[in-house]
């Protein structure tokens, strides 16, 4: 059979199994349709994403993969520049960043071990420009023998060099990679917190909303600058909603971790929902507004990069804890 | 321990799942089946500070991110003969990562014995992806009591 032949038999099928109002059957159709398509293109890609005039900027690569600049360090969470992540679900734009252009990392973290947040060819991809990748706890089974220095760091837990510091911090999720691996793989999902030369950055992977853990993040690093916070996928909620916070939740985390801006991740990159590209961050926007939070949202585009904290301008007063939701 | 895989329901369930095979036997094309067990595995290809011994459960990456293997298969054959049913091939194996450290595309060399009619020896080379829950491995046993080609459709999780 030939391949013009194959595609709308293929495509047929999945239509008929997205019919049949099956979720699991309506997952696979819609993460596999853009199997045959051509992810979206990101015009004017950053080639120099380095910049003088920033203390802290952030360059959007996609999904819940940031390029992030503290100083002169360089820290990228979450990396995948493949074309799809395991092997079945395929971008819906391309990275906003090209890998050539990606500079020396000094640390890779890793949120968690889905092959949305783990992606084995895009660590190979990037293989020299990495000085270290730091795992969830538990999640040293699944690295390969990378010559880079690779570590776990369980809850709470530190990694400290060049007077940098990456601490993991709670946040709810799942660890398995494969689904099957679900019985042991218990602990391999995490958050990050970095530090350097008093600046603080929060990362939350994929997460739930649980306020306990923003809060106590809070308690322990006082003065975060910006938080990286995922706000999809959305649908179906009662399925999503233990896991992963809609932009309302990322929003009440926001406030629970005091932090002074926030930038949406995990939206609108890859299918893993039943989400329609956009209501995510429509949804973020109306709640902004809603709880008059506008100011402290920078929202990016794929491909953007903003400086969040601009060298010689340290941020004023950090955001009142009077607006954290107790 | 957190990470290390241990012995649930799911696992023997997996266990369980045989991998279908055509045989060539006796001068026809037979059907059977083939079970997995790998009493001990070794993978080169983690992380030299991540434990690389397993004994029986093996997890998909650990397999094809780059190991070898002894590995011991129970084996099925609609054969005419009941003697020649049932048998047990027994040998090691190697697996390579080719895309993705192993999860899109791996392969394997081995080499075997089996008990059929007797005994006999057999090489083998497969190819895997799906994180190596689907293959295709392809056996050849110059000895003549044995099934000359087998070829096995393989699912195997651990």
């Amino acid at each position: 059979m030939d391949r013009d032949a194959a595609i709308p038999l293929l495509l047929s099928a999945l239509t008929a199994l997205s019919a049949s109002g099956c979720t699991a059957s309506r997952f696979a159709g819609r993460g596999m349709a853009p199997l045959f398509s051509t992810p979206r293109e990101v015009p004017n890609k950053i080639a120099s994403p380095i910049r003088s005039d920033a203390r802290v900027a952030v360059l959007w690569v996609g999904h819940a993969t940031v390029l992030l600049q503290m100083d002169d360090k360089v820290f990228l969470t979450d990396p995948v520049f493949t074309g799809t992540v395991g092997e079945l679900s395929r971008r819906l734009v391309e990275p906003g960043i090209d890998v050539d252009a990606v500079p020396a990392v000094d640390a890779v973290v890793i949120s968690h071990l889905h092959f949305d947040h783990y992606s084995m060819g895009s660590i190979d991809a990037l293989g020299p420009k990495i000085r270290r990748l730091v795992l969830p706890g538990g999640g040293l089974v699944y690295a390969a023998d990378w010559s880079f220095d690779v570590r776990e760091l369980p809850r709470w837990s530190t990694w400290s060099f060049d007077g940098a510091k990456i601490t993991a911090v709670p946040v709810r999720h799942v660890g398995w990679r494969y689904g099957i691996d679900r019985g042991w793989m218990d602990t391999s999902f995490t958050g990050y917190v970095f530090e350097y030369h008093g600046l603080t950055v929060y990362f939350g992977g994929d997460t739930g909303y649980e306020p306990s853990f923003f809060r106590e993040t809070a308690r322990r690093f006082p003065s975060i600058d910006l938080a990286l916070l995922p706000i999809a996928p959305l649908e179906p909620r009662d399925f999503m909603e233990r896991n992963h916070e809609d932009p309302r939740e990322a929003l009440l985390a926001l406030r629970d971790l005091g932090a002074r801006r926030m930038v949406p991740i995990h939206f609108d990159t890859f299918v893993n929902s039943l989400d329609e590209v956009g209501d995510a961050p429509r949804a973020l926007d109306r709640a902004a507004k809603e709880m008059h939070l506008e100011d402290r949202v920078e929202r990016l585009a794929i491909g953007e990069q903003r400086v969040i904290v601009p060298r010689g301008a340290r941020d004023a007063a950090p955001p009142s804890r009077a607006g954290r939701r107790e | 321990m957190s990470g290390a895989a241990v012995p649930d329901v799911v696992w023997v369930a997996t266990q369980a799942v045989p991998s279908p095979e055509l045989a060539s036997f006796d001068h026809a094309t037979r059907f059977g089946l083939r079970w997995q067990v790998t009493p001990l595995l070794y993978s080169f290809g983690t992380h030299r500070s991540a434990r690389r011994w397993r004994a029986f459960i093996a997890e998909p990456f650990t397999r094809h991110v780059g190991s070898v293997e002894l590995f011991a298969s129970p084996e099925y054959m609609a054969a005419d003969r009941a003697e020649d049913r049932a048998s047990l091939r027994v040998g090691t194996r190697s697996y390579f990562p080719i895309a993705s450290r192993g999860e899109y595309l791996s392969v394997s060399l081995g080499a075997s014995y089996s008990t059929l009619r007797g005994g006999g020896v057999g090489y083998e080379a497969g190819a895997y992806t799906l994180f190596g829950v689907i293959g295709f491995a392809l056996t050849y046993s110059p000895s003549k009591e044995a099934a000359t080609w087998i070829g096995t459709l393989r699912f195997r999780y651990f």
